[in-house]
């Protein structure tokens, strides 16, 4: 099922804004002129993921040394503070360990997500 | 029982008086210890910590001829090293190794030198079975790091010893680190000892400060603790990934509790140490290896055996007696409290992976492997 978000224009740069999405509340992030969508809730105790903090992903070449990787959107759930990367869903210390993510593409000016559909 | 061939990594040698190690001391050091007319030497061990009602040490280990327990040879050998098929032992020293607890750190680095000579002279000269840690002061990092490097060319000095913290942070503070940083060169394994943090300087309690010794030797894992959290957070093992750490006389059934903690705290808290990339457990599984004693005695032996499994501990324990102290724990012993088919590696194999030694050469028949060498 394919859902009419709204127009890019209303989303706001690096926020997560949760909208509905047929039966399941999605979150809809806009980064850096990209579009992630996620689902609302932590695999992990079924927290709402898509109130947590969004920032670029943390690395470190060496213990000490902190830098941001800016293409790589992370969210955290406010419940723990567990991360997911947002282009896959993936938590940051398990690739099996996942929030799910929806496909979502821009359309004419327009953020359209494809519900029902997971991408991995 | 088991009756194959045993490395035990904990045996605590002794000197049996001040003369022993004031020897081994530098002429200037000498004159600073000694000529005190009246007043004595000046103590060369650290004078504080608990006193054990019973005495720290087996009351059978005390020479016949006099002297202290793990002070003579031959009583060491005739109790321990013949007494099973044992291939090496790992010396651990006595009260000395509370070296980081003195106060003054040039004292401290010396008597540290002083101990590891007077180790290889009057120990691994007697016997081929004997090995020795490295004993360090690591109140001064970087000189610590130069006696490690010292011994880097005789293979008979095998690990880097703490036991004693002179400051009030972690072992995984990047001020400890120029002693990984020789060790991982050195091909030294790090060795945490229980009471770690120690006897004399800060607290070996969290929360507050004990008063008995029963207290502070209940809690010994919680210093041990500390320094493993240290270790892993400070990213000491992505810094040098070759080390390796034994942890000795802390127990082990703890572990499986204190690292599903750190993995789910490493999930939550990860922005905070960026620099790991993997799960705490993991850089413990790689690169820590723990001795045997004090095996936890729970009612049912097969609550530890459980617990020590569900983190594949039956490939990390190593070996300990801590010989000759009170609390030692024996083969036969823990031969009844832990699984057959674990005995041959915790008793030798594992031993053999931490040290980097073939289990070949250590194999030989027990007359051929008594030749000198």
């Amino acid at each position: 099922m394919r859902v009419d978000v709204g127009a890019v224009s209303d989303f706001e740069d690096r926020r997560v804004r949760i909208v509905q999405a047929g039966s399941h509340e999605v979150g809809v992030l806009k980064w850096r002129d990209r579009f992630f969508a996620v689902h609302n809730r932590c695999p992990h105790q079924k927290g709402p993921v898509c109130l947590g903090i969004v920032s670029g992903r943390l690395t470190s070449p060496a213990p000490g040394s902190m830098e941001v990787d800016d293409e790589t959107p992370v969210l955290a759930c406010p419940w723990h503070g567990w991360e997911f990367e947002l282009e896959r869903g993936r938590a940051l210390w398990d690739d099996g360990y996942a929030v799910k993510v929806v496909p979502v593409s821009v359309e004419s000016g327009r953020v359209v997500l494809e519900v029902g559909r997971s991408r991995d | 029982m088991y009756s194959g061939p045993v490395i035990d990594c904990d045996v605590h040698h002794a000197r049996n008086d001040d003369a022993e190690l004031i020897q081994y001391l530098s002429r200037g050091w000498r004159e600073y210890v000694t000529d005190r007319g009246p007043a004595g030497n000046v103590p060369l061990a650290v004078q504080d910590g608990f006193p054990n009602p019973h005495g720290f040490m087996r009351a059978d280990t005390y020479p016949k001829g006099g002297g202290e327990p793990g002070g003579d040879y031959e009583t060491m050998r005739d109790q321990l090293l013949d007494a099973t098929d044992l291939r090496r032992a790992v010396l651990t020293f006595g009260d000395d190794s509370h070296v980081a607890g003195h106060h003054n750190p040039y004292f401290a680095a010396e008597l540290a030198r002083a101990m590891n000579d007077w180790s290889i002279d009057r120990w691994l000269s007697k016997d081929p079975r004997l090995l020795s840690s490295i004993m360090v002061g690591s109140q001064l990092p970087d000189v610590a790091a130069m006696e490690i490097r010292r011994h880097a060319a005789n293979p008979r000095m095998v690990q880097v010893m703490l036991v004693d913290n002179p400051f009030n942070y972690g072992f995984g503070h990047p001020i400890f680190h120029p002693i990984y940083a020789a060790a991982e060169e050195t091909g030294r394994p790090v060795a945490i000892h229980g009471g770690a943090g120690g006897w004399a300087n800060p607290p070996s309690t969290g929360g507050g400060s004990v008063n008995t010794y029963f207290e502070t030797h209940v809690l010994w894992p919680q210093a041990i603790q500390t320094h493993v959290v240290s270790f892993i957070a400070h990213g000491v093992f992505e810094k040098y990934p070759n080390l390796k750490v034994v942890l000795i006389e802390g127990g082990s059934a703890w572990i499986p509790s204190l690292l599903w903690r750190f993995d789910t705290e490493y999930k939550g808290l990860r922005r905070e140490v960026p620099w790991l990339k993997r799960l705490p457990s993991e850089y413990f599984a790689q690169h820590i290896w723990v001795t045997t004693q004090p095996l936890e005695m729970a009612p049912n032996k097969d609550s530890v055996v459980e617990l020590l499994r569900s983190m594949s501990l039956e490939d990390r324990l190593v070996y300990s007696s801590d010989y000759p102290h009170w609390d030692a724990d024996e083969i036969e012993y823990l031969s009844t409290r832990l699984p057959s088919e674990w005995h041959r590696r915790m008793f030798f194999q594992n031993a053999c992976r931490l040290y980097g030694w073939d289990e070949a050469d250590l194999e030989l028949p027990k007359a051929a492997a008594e030749k000198p060498r």
